[in-house]
């Protein structure tokens, strides 16, 4: 049950309000509003700075917030697109050894057969390359192989649907060559460390100096003639021993080679004019 | 208790002018003060309802720039109302919390547009109705309701604590 005090309460509070409004709409009590302003006032200055403060730290929260999730949004951008980039470069450098390759293979005057590098024998014992091109192909035991920069080897092996190649610094493998400026004779071996030498006569001097390139000799019919072998990058002087050697440094990087040409066609043609290395 | 009411009631009827604004939505401000009255009175009755609507009413006046005495006297008698009915409602329900907040908003809106009519009020009903006072009282309804479920967790916590 609501008390008399309430309603009584409640009736002055309307009494109060509507002499209050009726005062002001007389203009009588204007200085009601400036004697409440000047409680509300402070009050409201104090609230109005709290109120500043505190958007003003929920806003730098919230920036900081987006600036996080940007950061986060902004690095997996990042490696997306280092990825892409990655992935373009790949493709160019590809793309430019294809090139590389297709103008050496338009530009031999024997056939040729492309083919692409599947796997790697990288051991002292074995150093070979298994190239996806096989007996369906019509690949022969001994093919030459080369790159866009020189020999890579021959063919030792020939599968259903691949060929092995065993590359010019396996230890069994031996290449007839010749030193270009001096003209000297002689023989390219590879060696366990993964090196090669050229073992000459050295009788009366061979007048081989350190650069000089070494290629394809063309003896033996194997291998056309002037195809760079490596050059020269260290001479072992053996006095009067019957052989003299020169360390050499190859033509193709064989760990990177990964498109080849194989040489299945018959001549005996100079093509130490096709390869860069020979200009020099 | 009594340091809480004047904040309540000071704050609430200041604050409305200084903090309302920053909690608008699509330009819509809650009521805060008729919120503080209505709780305030459904606890402490009808006679702290309409002396806690008053003071609230003639600070939100004062701090508004308003005429004087217009919320004192509409709050002044919401308090009372509610203050005087409130033990009879179920207001811990928010089924109930949400919706009393919007009928007692538009009530508000509705006595306040009577009042300020009789003092040559210019504006048309129909579309104060349709802008300021219906958004205001959905939002009320909410804020309200998620003020009481505040404040009933609070107590909850504080009685676990004590």
């Amino acid at each position: 049950m609501v008390k008399i005090r309430a309603f009584v309460l409640l009736g002055t509070v309307a009494l109060v309000c509507l002499l209050l409004l009726t005062l002001q709409m007389r203009g009588h009590i204007a200085g009601a509003s400036d004697a409440l302003a000047i409680v509300t006032t402070p009050v409201q200055s104090v609230l109005s700075r709290v109120n500043r403060a505190t958007v003003g730290l929920w806003s730098t929260y919230r920036d900081w917030k987006n600036v996080r999730s940007e950061n986060r949004r902004l690095r997996e951008e990042s490696q997306q697109l280092r990825v892409a980039a990655l992935r373009v470069t790949e493709t160019v450098e590809e793309n430019r050894r294809l090139r590389r390759l297709l103008a050496l293979k338009e530009s031999m005057p024997l056939a040729t057969l492309s083919g692409e590098v599947i796997a790697r024998e990288w051991g002292g014992w074995v150093r070979s390359l298994t190239v996806n091109r096989g007996r369906g192909d019509r690949v022969l035991r001994l093919t030459a192989v080369i790159g866009p920069d020189g020999l890579i080897g021959r063919v030792v092996d020939v599968r259903p649907g691949a060929s092995i190649v065993q590359v010019l610094t396996d230890p069994t493998s031996t290449v007839g060559g010749h030193a270009v400026r001096a003209r000297t004779q002689g023989i390219v071996e590879g060696e366990p460390r993964g090196t090669m030498r050229f073992k000459y006569m050295a009788r009366d001097g061979a007048g081989i100096q350190v650069g000089d390139l070494v290629v394809t000799s063309g003896a033996g019919g194997l291998f056309p003639r002037g195809i760079p072998i490596g050059r020269v990058r260290a001479i072992d002087d053996r006095g009067s021993a019957l052989f003299h050697y020169a360390q050499l440094t190859p033509a193709v990087d064989f760990a990177r080679i990964d498109e080849v040409l194989l040489i299945v066609g018959e001549g005996t043609h100079d093509v130490a004019a096709l390869f860069p290395a020979t200009a020099n | 208790m009594r340091t809480f009411i004047a904040v309540a009631i000071f704050g609430g009827g200041i604050a409305h002018a200084t903090l309302g604004p920053a909690l608008r939505i699509a330009d819509v401000a809650p009521d805060i003060p008729l919120i503080v009255v209505v709780l305030l009175a459904l606890r402490r009755g009808p006679e702290f309802g309409c002396g806690t609507g008053f003071l609230a009413g003639l600070l939100q006046d004062a701090a508004s720039g308003g005429m004087l005495g217009v919320q004192a006297l509409t709050k002044s008698l919401i308090g009372f109302a509610i203050g005087a009915v409130g033990g009879r409602l179920r207001v811990s329900q928010p089924l109930v919390q949400v919706p009393g907040l919007v009928l007692l908003t538009i009530i508000e809106g509705l006595a306040r547009f009577a009042l300020l009519k009789l003092f040559h009020f210019p504006a048309p009903f129909g579309e104060l109705m349709a802008y300021v006072v219906l958004p205001q009282a959905l939002y009320n309804g909410f804020l309200g309701a998620a003020l009481v479920l505040a404040l009933a967790w609070a107590e909850a916590t504080r009685e676990r604590v004590s």
